[in-house]
């Protein structure tokens, strides 16, 4: 009964997954190998790894390979950063806590896309407000051109994504903190712990699954970071503010050289891969081992 | 017993800036700072959004910036939700995001809960879910779009291209992922002890799930469901390109109005971002009411 | 079958244009009115020009208009059939859906089921509709840098039996010629022209005519103040006036922003007129990166000297911005500039983005200093090949080209589409939109005469982003030979990738058209227009 039962309640999951992908998948792994470009024409003839090493000619991809990563690892450490202080601070009960709960999640409900609209109309010259905030708290007039000049421009960008995607890590593991159960911490209490060390040895652990969790969805989407660079920066000045996302979507989509960025974003999911596939299995371990 | 019931000793609770005894204070102070500041870092662009949408077009692009319009206006709203597809879209997005994340939390649950308490498929099906947010969505929008518009009539006999039904089967593929690794992470926290009780005590294993599973995992079901349903209310690009005129959701009408070429609305893509908001609202209500009663009262007694 | 109009009860014509405001403490309940009488006005047409259109399409004698009637007649057949068109999202659509659309449907009863969608992805979205050959397209809104692409690979038809079978020779031949040779490629018509697009040099006559200013200009360079008519000679009036004047007025001010508008249309217009070329025509070298080229660049980037601070992030919209709050004395821009400089657009709440002018009747228009102004952009309106009734699609592309309806469309307030044709240049009614219209007219028309065209080949969006990207790499300091040489590698790479033979075809294609160099325009071809 159990044996049966087990897999009937994961079948509805693993066949709308499939029956959805496969198509997809498979048009898209032979899109790869073949010359599929608007500008071509419609035939579609075997090119083999051409499509592949079309893109490694390119140093825009190389460029935004390496922008990618690091745009991706600093917003979400400092997300994780940020979003743990904020779940460890709001665990406690306070007036108005609540309110403020609501008000947090409401980053995550606006699109990416208009999210990076309002930042750069925030922060575009003449008309934008920032320079007139950093000149209240900065001696003189700033002109400091945040959407163009380095540094600030990836600090705009990482700001806001930061601004909408810390509650995501807020929510998650202030749920996961949630549900450490209080016995835990009162044993603790009674083999005399002090706070740090209940925060080491009881929370910490019991809530690491759930942060890798999030890590690891975050940092995967973090990877693919495009609306924001859609609609703030068009990957400008220049090539400056590439990700891999914007540039396959440009390659693929806007300029429809289809196979070179099909062939792109598959080497970009098998690097992803790894990456996800190392952070899982140290996900996985810890739940093996958690009773 | 509510808030503060089970917390009588201020040392426990696991948070180090909470009450240390006599250092009550310092703590207490900074930890309200660190939200001040957080708040403050949240509203800005909130209040920013929220302003330019009552602005009125003289005071759009005014030097310095206004701050508070003398003249504060409804037209954008009017003008956004009337004549650049808002009603409409926030119709679609609404119904697509409420099936999708029932459906992705549904599917998803029973899912994690097989996996989690059977082990089945074990690594390799946990990691199977999780490689579908890995692909980069310009590597299958073309083929999804020709699947929606020619092979799903051909194969199917009708066409899944620019409907409700079609956004919604693609979000839930993409929500799966998620609500599946959320709650099988939730699961496997979980002890066993109660769902055994109940078995010994003559459920069937469905009863359990139900009875005891589900409602204890409530915390981990509402931020499961959430991101199902934010994942879903804020998805551009696919919409963009798999509808036409009928399944235009919130993205896609807002994306039309600040990437024109010749003049962004922002005054109007404003107004539909703070109408598109209230759902939101509401959903935080919802969502942080059962996190803090997942708070309060904690999970399995000793 | 009654002409029932609605207007907006709530603000008249009279209070928008003289600039009242509503009492705050009647702005909710206004608001409310407002907001009511919109939602309450499912059609919102704009009543002369509606009644005027539809006189054209079924009246007699003077007012008809053969070219829309008959497409009026001939499309009654197909009435039921629902259309499925795209355009650009946002204010060009309001043309579908609260003029044309509602009006061909009254007419002819065949509906309109328009897809929006923002411009950097209509044409992927045709392409795309293409290849799944669903028939959810029939007629759309082609860019004329897409026609040879498209063309060839088959995704619109060519249209010239069309205009045979309904006798349509005589809309084709009141077109300027410029535009008339755009909808042509490899000896076919591909579509109806839609949009005059061509720039011009918009100014302001009271700073030009201000006496110290004179003065002091003349004591400076030992000459008259006047409208540039070189490039040169425009960042040295452009400095001076940001010199004497900033910072409550700049020089100039054009949005410099990537991909909006599109730093490739400063580009291919200065550097033509400076005498450039963009290709060796036997070996299809870039040369995008020569004296002449470094030169051109030299030249834009003391435009941006002389602009407000922020220039090089300047969106389009944010130049009208400051270009109608007074604060740049000139611009070259796209021909909206001068409508919206006399408060026509602002009339309609869809142009609300854009602040009321504070400049009415101080403006002066004449052509691109250098002369060749860039013809950038435009739409043509093309016949899907995957339609599942093109003639339908045909027949209401005509219609809505037609001299009597296209004129309607280009007087539309909100409207963004440009006189295009001789009889809107020549056009009474036109004139009478706002003192100085009739100038403004004859601009735009001596413009076209001597306008260089954007590059329309294939590949050229590849081209014109990795020029656009360059730029503005330059504007925020990379060294602008350096800059350009990339800009010219990567176009060598990607005619490479397209094929060399391919694109030496296609370059040669291009230079056919009038405009395609500085040296083969309208008027050095003897084809110039007078009105």
């Amino acid at each position: 009964m159990d044996r049966h039962i087990r897999w009937l309640l994961v079948t509805p999951a693993i066949l709308i997954v499939f029956a959805l992908t496969i198509f997809p998948l498979g048009f898209s792994l032979w899109v790869a190998f073949v010359r599929y470009d608007f500008t071509l024409g419609p035939e579609h003839p075997w090119v083999g790894l051409d499509n592949f090493v079309e893109n490694w000619k390119d140093p825009v991809w190389r460029a935004s390979l390496w922008r990618t990563a690091w745009f991706s690892v600093s917003m979400v450490a400092i997300e994780l950063v940020l979003g743990m202080l904020l779940a460890l601070a709001m665990l406690r009960p306070f007036r108005g806590r609540r309110a403020l709960m609501t008000l947090f999640v409401i980053p995550l409900f606006i699109s990416p896309v208009v999210v990076g609209g309002f930042f750069d109309l925030f922060v575009r010259r003449p008309y934008g407000v920032a320079n007139q905030l950093a000149s209240w708290v900065w001696p003189g007039t700033v002109t400091i051109d945040f959407s163009i000049d380095s540094p600030w421009l990836y600090i705009v960008l990482i700001i806001a994504d930061v601004w909408q995607w810390t509650p995501f890590m807020f929510i998650i593991i202030l749920a996961g903190l949630a549900a450490i159960p209080d016995t835990l911490y009162e044993a603790a209490e009674l083999d005399g712990a002090k706070p740090r060390q209940s925060f080491l040895f009881v929370t910490l652990p019991l809530v690491l699954p759930v942060v890798l969790i999030a890590v690891t969805f975050r940092l995967i989407d973090a990877a693919k970071l495009f609306d924001i660079i859609f609609s703030l920066t068009r990957g400008g000045p220049g090539t400056d503010t590439y990700t891999t996302s914007y540039y396959l979507y440009q390659q693929g989509f806007e300029f429809f050289h289809l196979g070179q960025g099909t062939a792109g974003a598959w080497m970009f999911m098998i690097m992803l891969t790894f990456v996800s596939y190392w952070l899982v299995r140290r996900l996985l371990k810890p739940l093996e081992e958690a009773s | 017993m509510t808030d503060g019931g089970h917390r009588s000793r201020p040392e426990a609770g696991g948070a180090t800036r909470v009450v240390r005894g006599r250092r009550f204070r310092i703590g207490g102070i900074v930890r309200f700072v660190f939200i001040g500041i957080y708040v403050t870092f949240l509203l800005l662009p909130l209040y920013w959004m929220a302003v330019t949408s009552i602005k009125a077009q003289d005071d759009q692009l005014a030097d310095p910036p206004v701050w508070f319009p003398t003249d504060p206006t409804m037209t954008n709203f009017a003008d956004a939700l009337n004549r650049f597809n808002g009603w409409k879209g926030l119709e679609n997005s609404l119904i697509i995001a409420l099936v999708t994340t029932m459906l992705a939390v549904a599917l998803g649950t029973t899912a994690a809960y097989s996996m989690a308490r059977y082990r089945t498929g074990g690594k390799h099906l946990a990691f199977w879910f999780l490689s579908q947010r890995l692909m980069p969505p310009i590597a299958v929008i073309i083929p999804v779009f020709l699947l929606y518009s020619r092979y799903s009539e051909e194969w199917l006999g009708f066409s899944l291209i620019d409907t409700r039904i079609g956004l919604i089967l693609l979000y839930t593929v993409f929500a799966l992922p998620f609500t599946v690794w959320m709650m099988y992470a939730y699961f496997r926290q979980m002890p066993a002890e109660l769902e055994e009780a109940a078995l010994v005590d003559g459920c069937s294993r469905l009863q359990a799930l139900l009875k005891i599973a589900w409602p204890l995992a409530a915390p981990g079901i509402v931020s499961a469901a959430a991101f199902a349903f934010i994942f879903s209310w804020t998805e551009f690009l696919f919409a963009q390109v798999l509808g036409r005129d009928e399944a235009v959701t919130v993205p896609v009408a807002l994306a039309g109005m600040i990437t024109f070429f010749q003049g962004n609305l922002y005054g109007q893509a404003s107004a539909l971002t703070m109408v598109s908001l209230i759902p939101a609202v509401l959903l935080g209500i919802l969502v942080q009411k059962h996190l803090v009663r997942g708070l309060t009262l904690g999970a399995v007694k000793g | 079958m009654s002409d029932e109009v609605f207007h907006d009860p709530e603000v008249s014509q009279e209070d928008y244009l003289s600039g009242l405001r509503m009492a705050r403490r009647d702005f909710l309940v206004k608001s409310g009115l407002a907001a009511a009488a919109v939602a309450a006005a499912p059609l919102w047409l704009q009543s002369e020009q509606a009644a005027a259109a539809i006189k054209a399409s079924t009246g007699v004698g003077a007012v008809r208009d053969p070219i829309a009637a008959n497409a009026v007649a001939a499309a009654k057949k197909h009435s039921g059939f629902s259309m499925g068109r795209i355009n650009e999202a946002g204010p060009q659509a309001l043309d579908d859906k609260n003029f044309s659309g509602p009006l061909w449907e009254k007419l002819t009863g065949v509906k309109t089921n328009l897809t929006e969608a923002p411009f950097a992805q209509i044409r992927t979205k045709i392409i795309a509709e293409s290849l799944a050959k669903s028939g959810a397209l029939d007629s759309v809104e082609v860019s004329p840098a897409w026609i040879p692409d498209f063309a060839d690979q088959g995704v619109i038809l060519p249209i010239d039996s069309l205009v045979k079978k309904n006798k349509a020779e005589k809309t084709v031949a009141d077109l300027h010629p410029l535009y008339r040779a755009l909808a042509r490629y490899k000896g076919k018509t591909w579509g109806f022209f839609d949009d005059g697009d061509v720039w011009a040099l918009y100014y302001r006559k009271d700073i030009f005519s201000n006496a110290k200013l004179k003065s002091a200009y003349k004591a400076k360079f030992k000459r008259e103040l006047r409208v540039p008519r070189g490039w040169d000679e425009f960042n040295q009036v452009a400095q001076f006036i940001t010199d004497q004047m900033a910072p409550k007025v700049y020089g100039t001010g054009m949005g410099r922003a990537l991909g909006n508008p599109g730093n490739q249309f400063y580009f291919f217009q200065q550097f033509r007129s400076n005498g450039g070329r963009f290709f060796n025509p036997q070996t299809m070298k870039a040369e995008i990166s020569n004296a002449i080229a470094v030169k051109t660049m030299n030249q834009i980037l003391l435009q941006n000297k002389a602009s407000p601070p922020g220039v090089e992030k300047l969106d389009f919209v944010s130049g009208w911005g400051l270009w109608l709050q007074g604060k740049t004395a000139m611009i070259m821009a796209w021909p909206p500039t001068g409508r919206i400089s006399e408060n026509i657009s602002q009339r309609d709440k869809a142009f609300s983005f854009l602040p009321k002018s504070q400049i009415v009747g101080k403006v002066g228009y004449s052509r691109v200093p250098g002369q060749n102004g860039e013809h950038a952009g435009a739409f043509i309106k093309c016949v899907m090949a995957t339609s599942e009734n093109q003639e339908a699609a045909y027949l209401y592309n005509q219609w809505a080209t037609s001299p009597s309806i296209s004129l309607q469309r280009v007087m539309l307030p909100y409207t963004l589409r440009d006189p295009y044709r001789i009889s809107h240049y020549r056009s009474p009614a036109y004139k009478k939109l706002w003192k100085g219209a009739d100038q403004y007219l004859i601009t735009l028309n001596e413009a076209a005469n001597d306008a260089v065209l954007d590059l329309s080949m294939s590949g050229a969006g590849d081209y014109a982003n990795a020029l656009d990207r360059a730029m503005t790499s330059m504007y925020a300091g990379k060294d602008i030979k350096e800059a350009l040489d990339e800009a010219a590698r990567e176009w060598d790479s990607i005619t490479n990738k397209l094929g060399v033979a391919k694109q030496r075809a296609s370059y040669a294609n291009f230079l056919t058209y009038p405009g395609a160099t500085s040296k083969n325009t309208v008027r050095k071809r003897g084809q110039a227009v007078t009105v």
